[in-house]
This record gives C-alpha cells, sequence and structure tokens, in this order.
C-alpha cells in the first residue's frame, strides 16, 4: 500500500494527467507524509569536439525521506537526440520507456531501477545530432570554422538539484564567446561551468558556446546497405552512401593553388576519413557511377580492415558525394545453422566514419532462394519495409528479401541484428543441377540438329 | 576398298572439324583476352569520347525502352538547340547490346549495362574472326581461312577500334562489314536468292551500325561492274545482285538516319547505276538469244554506251536539279587530301583524319603488310569470280587507308585474308610432304581454276586427302625437287615471324592501344611504382555532385560526350559536331577577351566554363595546344572578329610566353588555362609559372578575373572548372566617358553650402569610455 502511495505521489509530479491526480489527491489526503527526490549531485560531461553533441550524466538520486527508490525520470531536452543508455552506478543497464509528448523537442523517458533504495547513482549517456551548427554559415576557403554550441546550462529535471556541474570538452581553445555565468573556468579546450546550488525542479537556462571546431562535419544523407547471404559461404555486403558536408558552406571561389600550398587553406574541408570493415572482409571496391575511386588505401590490421577512403575531390562546405563500398564476408562468422534453421547475426549498421551520423539507413537482407519462416529481432526499433523477392543469377522463384529503415543513427547504433530463417539443404543443388541440365540440352540440340537436313531440295552446290 | 575409304574419310572430316573448331575458338579466345588489357590494368570503364555517347544512349534506350530512344529529343546537348538523338545515330550498337541486356535480364542475369557496353567490341572480335574465316574460305581455301581468322583476332589495326571499352560503332561494323561480304560472295558463287537475300539482311544490320556502309554499297556495285567489264556476266550474277540491292535498299532506308539518302545522295548513286547497267546487259543477253549474232554485236556496243551514258546524264541533271545531293565534304576529303583542310577546319581538326604514315601501316599490320600483296597476286594469278571481289576490295581499301588513319580499319580485314592466302600457300608448298591432319584443312587449291571444278573437288576434298596420304612416299622421293631441309628451315623462318607477329600484336595492344584515356598512368622512375592520375573523373564527378542540375557548361567540343556521359550536365556543343556555327561560337568565345566572350557566354546561358590543361603535368593533350583550331574555326564562321594572324608572334611562331602574340596572352583560354598559375613553382629551382607541355615561361602572369571565378580545379590542375559570374555579382569595370552610350547629364545637387552636410535623425551621442545614449 504504501509503496503504491509513494508511487502515486511521484506521478502527479510526472504529468498533468488528471486520472493520476485524482487518485493521488486521494492517495494524499490518506498518506500525507510528504516525500521528495531529489538529484544531489549532478555531473554533465559534454563533448562537443566533433559535429555530435555526447552528453554523459552522472547524477546521484536521493529519496530525503528514506524510503526505497524505484522510479526516475528524465528529460532530455535536445532536438534530434538519436542514441540513449541508461545505467545504474553498478554499470549494469537499466530499462527505460519513452514518454510520448506535445513539445517536439522534449522526451521524458520513465527509467526503473534494478533494485529500490533510498540512494541511485544514475549514468546515462545521449548523443545528439545537428545540434552544432557553424556560425557564420558560409566562409571562405582559408577561414577557419566556426560553430555554436546552443544547450541547456542545468539539468532539466522534475527534481531539485542540489548541486550540478558541466564540463564541456571542445575541439580547440579558440573559443570566440560564452555564456558568462559564474562560478566558470576555461582552461584551453575545456570549459567547468558550475558548481550550481540548489536549482529548483524545471528549470532552465541557455548555455552557449561560440568556437572553433575544424572536424569534419559530414553527414551521411542516406546509406543502403545491402546483404546478399550466399550459402555457398560467402556473404557480401555492399553499401550506398550519399554524404554531404554540413559544416559553414564554401563562399566564393575554390583555389586549388591555394589549397595545394597554404596547409591551412581549406582546414574544414574533409579529404579523406577512414572506415573500419570486419577484419575477414575480402573483395573490397570502392566506387561511383563513373568507376572506380582510385584513391584510397587499405591496411590490414588484426582487428578490423581499415579504409583510407579519400572522396575523388575534397569535400568543401555544402558540397556532396556519393559513392558504393562493398566487400565479401566468409559466412561462417556470421552464419549459424542448425539443421535447417539458420540464423544469420551481422551489424545492422557499420562504421562510416569516426563521430558518423547517418541521416537514414536502408538495409536490405537478400536470403537464398528457398528461405522461408523469416523472422527478425534487431536491437533497437526500426521500421519495417515489405518483403519482397528479388530476381538473380540462376534464379527461378525469386530470393526473399528483408528491408528494414530507421533516421538518425550514430556510431553507438552499430549493434548485431539476428535474423532467422529455414532452408532446406537440398535446394542448395538446385542451380548447379540447372546449369548441367541446361548445358545438356544445348549439346543434345546440337547433336539432334546436325544430323537433320533442314533443305526443301538437294543442293548441287552442298558442302 | 569402298567402306575403308569411307571409314577414313569420316575420320579426317571429324579432324578437319575439330581442328576448324578449336582453331576459331581459340582465335575468340585470344581474340577477346587480348583486348582485355585495359580492363585488367584499369577497370571495366568506357573509354575515349565517342563510346561515351553510345553508352549513355544505350543506357537511355535500356532504360526508357525502344520507342522512347527513337524519339529521344536531348535537351542537354547543343544548348540552347537540343539534339534529336533517335534520328542521327546508327542504333545498331545500342540495339545489340540494349538486345543482349533484355536476353541477360531475362534469364535472371543481372548484368549491368555497362559491362556489356565494355565488353561487346570483345565479343564482337570472336565473330568477325569467324565470319573472316567464312568468308577466306570462300574465296580460297579454308586453311587460308584459319590463318585469316586467327590473324585478324590479334591484329593491332583492328584492335585499336574493338578493345574492351572502346564501345564504338565500328567495333560491331567490321563484323557486319565481312559478314555481308561472306554473304555476297556465296550468293556470287551460287547464285541463290537465300544468300543473296542474307546478305540484305547482313547489310541492314551494317547500316543500321556504321556510316561506313556507304562502303559496301559501293564496293558491290563496282565488283559487278569490274566483272561486267571483264565479260563475266552470269545469271547467277544478276540474280545475286537485284536481289541484294533491292533488298538492300529498302532495309537501309528504315533506318531513321539513313532515311532516303539512298535515293538521294551521290554516295548511292553508283549502286543504281550498276544495277541498271546490270538489267541492261541481261537485256541484251537475252536478246542475244533471240538476235543473230551480227545484229546483236550493234546492239551490245550501242545498247551498252548508251545505258552508260544515259545514267551518267541522269545522275549529273539530277544532281544539278538537286535532287540528288552532291557529295558531302566528307567524302570529297577522301579524294583530295587538302579539302578538309581549306573548307571543313573541324574534319581536319581531327587526328583520326589525317593521313596515314608508313610507319603506322607497319605498327598496325606488322608482317602481314609485307605478306598481303603476295595473297594478291596469287589471287590475281587465279582470278574468278569472287577474287576479283577480293581484289577490288584490297586496292580500294589501300587507297581509303593511305587518305586516312582511321580507315585503316577497313583495310585490316582483307590484309588478313589475303595474308592468310599467302601462308597458306605458302605453307602448301613446303609442308606436302607432312601428313599431318593441317592439309587436310589446308589443301591446296593451286590447280582449280574453274569454278565448276572446284565446287566438285570441295566435295572430294577428303578423298583427295586420304589419297594423298597414299601418294606421300611417291611423291617426297621424286616429284618435288624440294629437299627436306630446306623445307624445315624456311617452315622454321614461317613460324618466327608468325611468332613475332604474335609478340608484336600484343605489345602494340598493350602499349598503344589499351589506355582508357579518361584515366592516365604513368610509372614512377625512381621506385617503378604505378601511378594513375584520374583528373578528368574528378572533375566531371565534381560538376554532377555539386553543380544544379540544369547548369551549362561550355567546353571545347571534345569533351561534349564526357561531360554528358560522366557529369550529366548540359553542354554546348559535344564529339556530334552537327553544327559547325555554335562550335565556332564557342571557338570565338574562347578566342576572344575575357570581356567580349563574357557577352558570349551571357547569351547562351553558361554556368560554367570547362578547360584542360596540361602545364603541369606535361599532358600534351590539352586546350591551349588544340587553340588554334579553336581559333581557325571561329575564324571560319567569324572572319571579322577572330584572325588567326592575331595568335602569332611576328614571326609567325605560336608562342604561351613573354614574347608571345598579345592576343593569345590575353583570351579566354589562355586566362582560365594559366589563372594563378604564375604563382606556381613546380620545383624549387626553377621559375614560378613554368609550363611542362611547352617547355616555357608564361607570358601573362599577373592577372584576375572579372566576370568568372574558379569554381574547381583538379589535383593536377588539368581539368579547372570555372563559374560565370551572374551580372549582379561583380563591380563592372568603369566605362570611360567617351564610351558611354548615355552620356553623363549635368546634374545639379541640391545641397548648397549651407546643406552641405548631411543628418541622421536620433544619432546616438558618442562619448569615449561611456555608453552610448539614444
Amino acid at each position: 500500500m504504501f509503496s503504491i502511495t509513494c508511487q502515486n505521489y511521484r506521478g502527479l509530479k510526472m504529468e498533468t494527467n488528471w486520472i493520476l491526480f485524482y487518485v493521488t489527491t486521494i492517495c494524499l489526503i490518506i498518506n500525507p507524509i510528504t516525500a521528495d527526490i531529489i538529484n544531489k549531485n549532478v555531473e554533465r560531461n559534454l563533448d562537443i569536439a566533433s559535429q555530435l553533441v555526447k552528453t554523459s550524466y552522472k547524477i546521484q538520486v536521493e529519496e530525503t525521506a528514506g524510503k526505497p527508490l524505484k522510479e526516475y525520470e528524465f528529460i532530455v531536452r535536445e532536438p534530434n537526440l538519436s542514441f540513449i543508455s541508461v545505467k545504474d552506478g553498478f554499470n549494469k543497464k537499466l530499462a527505460f520507456e519513452e514518454k510520448k509528448e506535445n513539445e517536439k523537442s522534449q522526451v521524458k523517458y520513465k527509467i526503473t531501477f534494478a533494485s529500490s533504495a533510498p540512494q541511485q547513482t544514475l549514468l546515462i549517456e545521449t548523443v545528439s545530432t545537428k545540434n552544432i551548427l557553424p556560425y557564420p554559415s558560409e566562409i571562405k576557403q582559408n577561414d577557419k570554422q566556426l560553430v555554436k554550441y546552443v544547450g541547456g546550462l542545468y539539468l532539466y529535471s522534475n527534481y531539485l538539484t542540489q548541486s550540478q556541474r558541466i564540463n564541456i570538452q571542445l575541439s580547440s581553445s579558440n573559443i570566440i564567446a560564452h555564456t558568462q555565468f559564474r562560478p566558470f573556468s576555461v582552461m584551453s579546450n575545456k570549459m567547468t561551468f558550475g558548481p550550481y546550488e540548489n536549482i529548483a525542479k524545471l528549470t532552465d537556462d541557455e548555455l552557449f558556446v561560440h568556437y572553433e571546431n575544424q572536424s569534419p562535419f559530414l553527414t551521411v544523407n542516406t546509406l543502403e546497405r545491402t546483404i546478399e547471404v550466399s550459402h555457398w559461404g560467402n556473404i557480401a555486403v555492399k553499401e550506398e552512401i550519399q554524404m554531404t558536408h554540413t559544416g559553414a558552406k564554401l563562399k566564393g571561389s575554390f583555389s586549388r593553388y591555394d589549397f595545394q600550398k597554404d596547409g591551412r587553406s581549406g582546414q574544414s574541408a574533409v579529404k579523406s576519413y577512414k572506415t573500419y570493415l570486419p577484419a575477414s572482409a575480402t573483395g573490397v571496391y570502392y566506387r561511383d557511377t563513373n568507376g572506380n575511386i582510385s584513391t584510397s588505401n587499405m591496411n590490414l590490421m588484426r582487428e578490423s580492415v581499415d579504409l583510407d577512403l579519400r572522396p575523388r575531390f575534397p569535400l568543401f562546405g555544402g558540397w556532396k558525394t556519393q559513392y558504393v563500398l562493398g566487400y565479401n564476408v566468409p559466412s561462417y562468422e556470421y552464419l549459424y545453422s542448425s539443421d535447417n534453421d539458420y540464423i544469420l547475426k551481422m551489424h545492422l549498421i557499420d562504421h562510416i566514419h569516426d563521430n558518423m551520423c547517418i541521416d537514414e539507413a536502408v538495409i536490405t537482407i537478400i536470403l537464398p532462394e528457398g528461405s522461408s519462416n523469416i523472422k527478425l529481432e534487431t536491437p533497437y526499433g526500426i521500421k519495417r519495409h515489405q518483403n519482397a523477392l528479388i530476381h538473380t543469377y540462376l534464379d527461378t522463384v525469386g530470393r526473399p528479401v528483408v528491408s528494414f529503415s530507421q533516421r538518425n543513427l550514430v556510431e553507438n547504433h552499430i549493434a548485431e541484428f539476428t535474423l532467422k530463417y529455414n532452408f532446406s539443404k537440398v535446394s542448395l543443388l538446385q542451380e548447379p543441377l540447372l546449369v548441367i541440365a541446361f548445358i545438356y540440352i544445348i549439346f543434345l540440340l546440337t547433336i539432334v540438329f546436325l544430323r537433320l537436313d533442314f533443305s526443301i531440295t538437294s543442293h548441287f552446290h552442298k558442302e | 576398298m569402298n567402306r575403308g575409304s569411307k571409314i577414313l574419310n569420316s575420320k579426317v572430316a571429324g579432324y578437319s572439324s575439330l581442328i576448324t573448331f578449336a582453331v576459331l575458338l581459340i582465335a575468340w579466345i585470344a581474340g577477346f583476352s587480348s583486348r582485355l588489357f585495359a580492363v585488367i590494368r584499369f577497370e571495366s570503364i568506357i573509354h575515349e569520347f565517342d563510346p561515351w555517347f553510345n553508352y549513355r544512349a544505350t543506357a537511355y534506350m535500356v532504360q526508357h525502352g525502344w520507342y522512347k530512344f527513337l524519339n529521344w529529343f536531348d535537351e542537354r546537348a547543343w544548348y540552347p538547340l537540343g539534339r534529336i538523338v533517335g534520328g542521327t545515330v546508327y542504333p545498331g550498337l545500342m540495339i545489340t547490346s540494349g538486345g543482349i541486356h533484355y536476353v541477360l535480364h531475362i534469364l535472371n542475369i543481372p548484368v549491368h549495362i555497362r559491362d556489356i557496353c565494355v565488353f561487346l567490341a570483345p565479343v564482337f572480335s570472336g565473330l568477325t574472326s569467324i565470319s573472316t574465316y567464312l568468308l577466306t574460305k570462300e574465296l580460297w581455301s579454308p586453311g587460308a581461312g584459319l590463318f585469316a581468322a586467327s590473324f585478324i583476332a590479334i591484329v593491332p589495326g583492328y584492335i585499336s577500334r574493338s578493345v574492351a571499352g572502346s564501345y564504338d560503332n565500328e567495333g560491331i561494323a567490321i563484323f557486319a562489314l565481312q559478314f555481308t561480304y561472306f554473304l555476297w560472295v556465296r550468293s556470287i558463287k551460287t547464285g541463290s536468292v537465300f544468300w543473296s537475300a542474307g546478305a540484305a539482311i547482313s547489310y541492314f544490320y551494317m547500316v543500321s551500325a556504321w556510316g561506313g556502309y556507304v562502303f559496301i554499297i559501293n564496293l558491290i556495285p563496282l565488283h559487278v561492274f569490274v566483272l561486267l567489264i571483264m565479260g563475266r556476266y552470269s545469271p547467277r550474277l544478276l540474280t545475286s545482285y537485284s536481289t541484294f540491292y533491292i533488298l538492300g535498299l529498302l532495309f537501309s532506308m528504315q533506318i531513321p538516319f539513313v532515311g532516303f539518302q539512298p535515293i538521294r545522295t551521290s554516295e548511292h548513286m553508283a549502286a543504281m547505276g550498276v544495277f541498271v547497267l546490270l538489267m541492261a546487259v541481261a537485256t541484251l543477253r537475252h536478246l542475244q538469244t533471240v538476235l543473230s549474232r551480227n545484229e546483236f554485236k550493234k546492239l551490245f556496243i550501242v545498247g551498252g554506251l548508251l545505258a552508260a551514258v544515259v545514267v551518267f546524264v541522269a545522275v549529273v541533271v539530277l544532281t544539278m536539279m538537286g535532287v540528288v545531293a552532291p557529295w558531302s565534304g566528307r567524302f570529297y576529303s577522301l579524294w583530295d587530301t587538302g579539302y578538309a583542310k581549306i573548307h571543313i577546319p573541324i574534319i581536319a581538326s581531327v587526328s583520326e583524319h589525317q593521313p596515314t604514315t608508313w610507319f603506322s601501316f607497319f605498327f598496325d599490320l606488322h608482317i602481314l603488310v609485307c605478306a598481303f600483296p603476295v595473297g594478291l597476286w596469287y589471287c590475281v594469278k587465279q582470278v574468278n569470280d569472287e577474287r576479283v571481289f577480293v581484289i577490288l576490295y584490297a586496292i580500294s581499301a589501300v587507297y581509303f587507308a593511305g587518305v586516312m588513319v582511321r580507315l585503316m580499319l577497313t583495310l585490316t580485314p582483307v590484309v588478313c585474308m589475303l595474308a592468310g592466302v599467302a601462308f597458306s600457300g605458302l605453307l602448301d608448298v613446303f609442308l606436302q610432304e607432312d601428313s599431318s591432319k593441317r592439309l587436310a584443312n589446308t589443301v591446296n587449291s593451286v590447280q582449280e581454276i574453274d569454278d565448276q571444278e572446284e565446287s566438285l573437288e570441295r566435295k572430294s576434298l577428303y578423298d583427295k586427302a586420304g589419297k594423298l596420304r597414299h601418294r606421300t612416299k611417291h611423291d617426297s622421293t621424286h616429284e618435288n625437287g624440294i629437299s627436306s631441309n630446306l623445307k624445315s628451315i624456311v617452315i622454321l623462318a614461317v613460324l618466327m615471324i608468325l611468332m613475332m607477329f604474335a609478340v608484336h600484336c600484343t605489345w602494340v595492344t598493350s602499349n598503344a592501344y589499351s589506355s582508357p584515356s579518361i584515366v592516365l598512368a604513368f610509372h614512377n622512375s625512381q621506385d617503378g611504382s604505378r601511378n594513375i592520375l584520374d583528373d578528368f573523373r574528378e572533375a566531371y564527378y565534381w560538376l554532377s555532385q555539386n553543380t544544379a542540375d540544369d547548369a551549362r557548361i561550355m567546353s571545347w567540343w571534345d569533351y561534349g560526350y564526357q561531360i554528358a556521359g560522366m557529369a550529366n550536365r548540359t553542354t554546348l556543343v559535344d564529339n556530334n559536331t552537327w553544327n559547325n556555327s555554335h562550335i565556332a561560337l564557342v571557338g570565338k568565345a574562347m578566342s576572344s577577351t575575357e570581356e567580349k566572350s563574357y557577352e558570349i557566354m551571357t547569351s547562351l546561358d553558361v554556368d560554367y566554363v570547362l578547360v584542360i590543361f596540361g602545364g603541369v603535368i606535361g599532358y600534351s593533350g590539352d586546350d591551349i595546344n588544340k587553340f588554334l583550331w579553336m581559333v581557325r574555326i571561329a575564324e571560319g564562321e567569324h572572319p571579322k572578329d577572330i584572325k588567326e594572324s592575331d595568335f602569332f608572334t611576328d614571326r609567325g611562331e605560336f608562342r604561351v610566353d613573354a614574347e608571345g602574340a598579345p592576343a593569345l596572352l590575353n583570351c579566354l583560354m589562355y586566362k582560365l588555362s594559366y589563372y594563378r598559375f604564375g604563382e606556381l613553382k613546380l620545383d624549387y629551382r626553377g621559375p614560378s609559372g613554368y609550363d611542362r607541355t611547352r617547355n616555357a615561361v608564361i607570358g601573362n602572369k599577373d592577372f584576375e578575373l572579372t566576370y568568372l571565378e574558379e569554381a574547381y580545379t583538379t589535383e593536377h590542375w588539368l581539368v579547372r572548372i570555372y563559374r560565370v559570374k551572374k551580372p549582379f555579382e561583380f563591380n563592372r569595370p568603369s566605362l570611360k566617358a567617351k564610351d558611354r552610350l548615355i552620356p553623363p547629364t549635368n546634374f545639379i545637387s541640391r545641397k548648397n553650402l549651407k546643406r552641405r552636410k548631411g543628418l541622421i535623425r536620433n544619432r546616438p551621442i558618442v562619448v569615449k569610455g561611456k555608453r552610448t545614449l539614444k
């Protein structure tokens, strides 16, 4: 009874759900002891050195009345939130569920602790995209790229925060301007704001930093990843990528002379980037509609295959490029089978470049002809498309195709999906038999044809 | 005995067909694989310039279907005119690869159309060698046919036009040419409507594939005409030519690009004239059977002459009346090599239209060029109807090959055939003793003169080979005067020569003809590594990704097809060169000053200008080296504004250094090529602005562009792209008072002495060190 009351009481704070409100009011009458949750200490690390905003929170929560704490509400007021993970003090993952909000740039999460205790520690990590904007938005070739980050100075919380602090990691020590709200300190490319004491709940204030950020601002607009499974021992992966430099746009002319002569010219331009492929990747190709892009290097490492990809031209602000990257991996590393049941475990998306940000990814999995009972499990929510059939080499009925898509992905989303299906091993022989039969028929027809005389009359000049 | 010979007979027949099959298969494979140098060294990619258009057109056809392709109006070419593609191409190439693509996709083989286009020419080279085998077999013997097939599979003269990636009309046209000739010779031999109708269908394919079909439609009538003159008229000739001509005429008119040309242009008149003549001769022959000898003789001479005169006069009169178009300029340049240079600079400017050097005959044909007169001599010695054809073919092809480098291609097949005849004849003499299976094929036809005899002999071909086996012991001892040592020496020498031929072919193919030309490779002399210059694709890809979809790009016409194909942007002029004045306008823009060319560029809605500049890496095919042709072509249309002599120094030199002509140093092409190049130092010791292609320090180093700005320059400066500024984007240079169209008026300012100063209301008062007060 008690715990229910408690929950309901917190429910009041959560939202203006009038039914809850009603219940709680009744509960309050029954149980008048006021219990309160506070954020005892909040430590926020904000990493805005790249194009992504990576925040890690360390929140110490306390129930002042000493009652065990089961649930906590966490609010994120960042647009384009791409990834969130919640752990407790023992580095154990905690379950959380998202609550719909009317306000667009605000998402609420209800976190459930693994065990109830009056004092809890939360470790939350979030990654959001497109919150660091170039300012000015257009620069000349020799200018530095300056960006502006605008976020919240305080942890926007439903609870009172006793003490909080933000550590900001920047990409350079060149800071043009920032919020002057004491106490704060600036050390080279690090800034610390706070500690701020006793911030009332739902308090917000703006934090902005205007600084130099020359790290690549590359956005993958579309990623089309095709995984083709062959039971002859090979999995072919093809990634069609379209990317744009979303940093400050290039204003005026591009001068090759300056670009070659002066190392400082065009620093924000992306000349090359690294892509890591699985260590077993072979037959790597990197091409576009005009053919092979000859400017790239491949290094075989123990853990991975490092590709040093150079687009055909350096990518300046606003410039786009498209390419296809493909490779083969042996199927024994990803495909597991028992009898006629198969399980495919592969990365849903893979690394494209460091601190990548993918607007939309479409993943297509082509299974061998004759696969059935296809079941897909993914590590996070996706938008499933309708299954289709595709006809390629030596196909008769077509191969089943599973495809799905997801928007706004970052590196943290590199995780494995699981695809279960049935496939009878006998149908593996179908294609070779088809070829054999075809060639046999050709020979047969030739033999018959050569022994027939198709002429109407007997020719005198026949040879 | 009879039974035994029959078994032997079938055994020999089996061997001979096995050898034929094996040799042709090997020729196909060898021909195919020696064309793959470029694919292996670089990648599966379309080469050069014209293939890019063909590829683009094929891709369009595959995507949109055949009827859309026929009606395709390409608004991305020849801006603002556009081009009716369906009516101005030979669609055979696109239909062929599109058809292959279609069939493969029905069979669920999802090959990309690009790969089909890349490998089409090598695959067709195999078909060419088979049809060459068939043709030579008809003309001489199967052994000579096998030689010819092997020669044509690897001969550089043909490889130069059919390497993988060289997706051009010639690749399939040579097959069509040889196959048409084979069917024609067959029909002459048999006099059968079947074969001549086949020849007409094959001719139809040739017409759809290449403008060189004119060669067929003139050579076959010439053959008929010469046969008539030689008194070799026969009903077979009448049947085959009339069938071929009528069907071929109707078929060829089905191609939209050809249309009514076969009955309206001079190039086709010879065929019609010969047709009429043949009819006249046939009538006379018929009359001969009716009339007495004396009467007929008169009638023959009078009638023949009359017919010839009537035909000639009719052609001349029709030409004068304008019903029949006179010879086109390209055709004139075949007779008069100096014609193009004077009248049509655009034809003369193409390097493949230059006269052939002696060196390139040997380079492209090697030993065949020596063996081919021998084969010709054999044919002349043992002439018959079809050998007349090959003699005429050889003579005309030699002439055309001498006029234009490009027509080396039509010479190559006949050279291979006659060289095959020569080698086969040689081996026949020196390999007689040897009873190897080859002999069965290369069975000598030296004794065969008469047609009928030959066909009879062919019938008993295998019998004869069998008999030969018996006879060999006797023959070698006393009939043949050649000692076996001499024989083996000669055979060894021939084999050596053939081996050297194969080595030469491979070497030429690998070194001269296997460069895609859109990717340049060079070997680093220090560490021997291979570097790739991919500047063309870098620039084209930049255009395709980072310019507006409807951006119009001005460049010299050489790059039109590539821009359309790789960058998918609108071009002003391209390799089609159908509109000389439009090209001249671009040439004028390139050779005028920046200010004047800006007017031209704005009138043509140009957004970007693309120039090729090789000064940094020493690439000799760049725009400055082609510049004089631009000036010449521009001068042809705009003689008032552009003068070629202005671009030479007083001593008549074309130089880009400080002594160069001022018109050159200030023209748009010069400025775009050398913009900011004057600051660039290529090495530490040398002066800045040193042009490696022309080995000179450029004359005009320090200048700025007013109307254009550099949009992109590739890594090795090979392609430079400039954006044409919009009128509001730059400060126009001030006009002097006398140049102004509207003279300055006497404007009197209303400001008098008192009101000289302007005032701002509510101006904030600024006091140093204090906040501003409103």
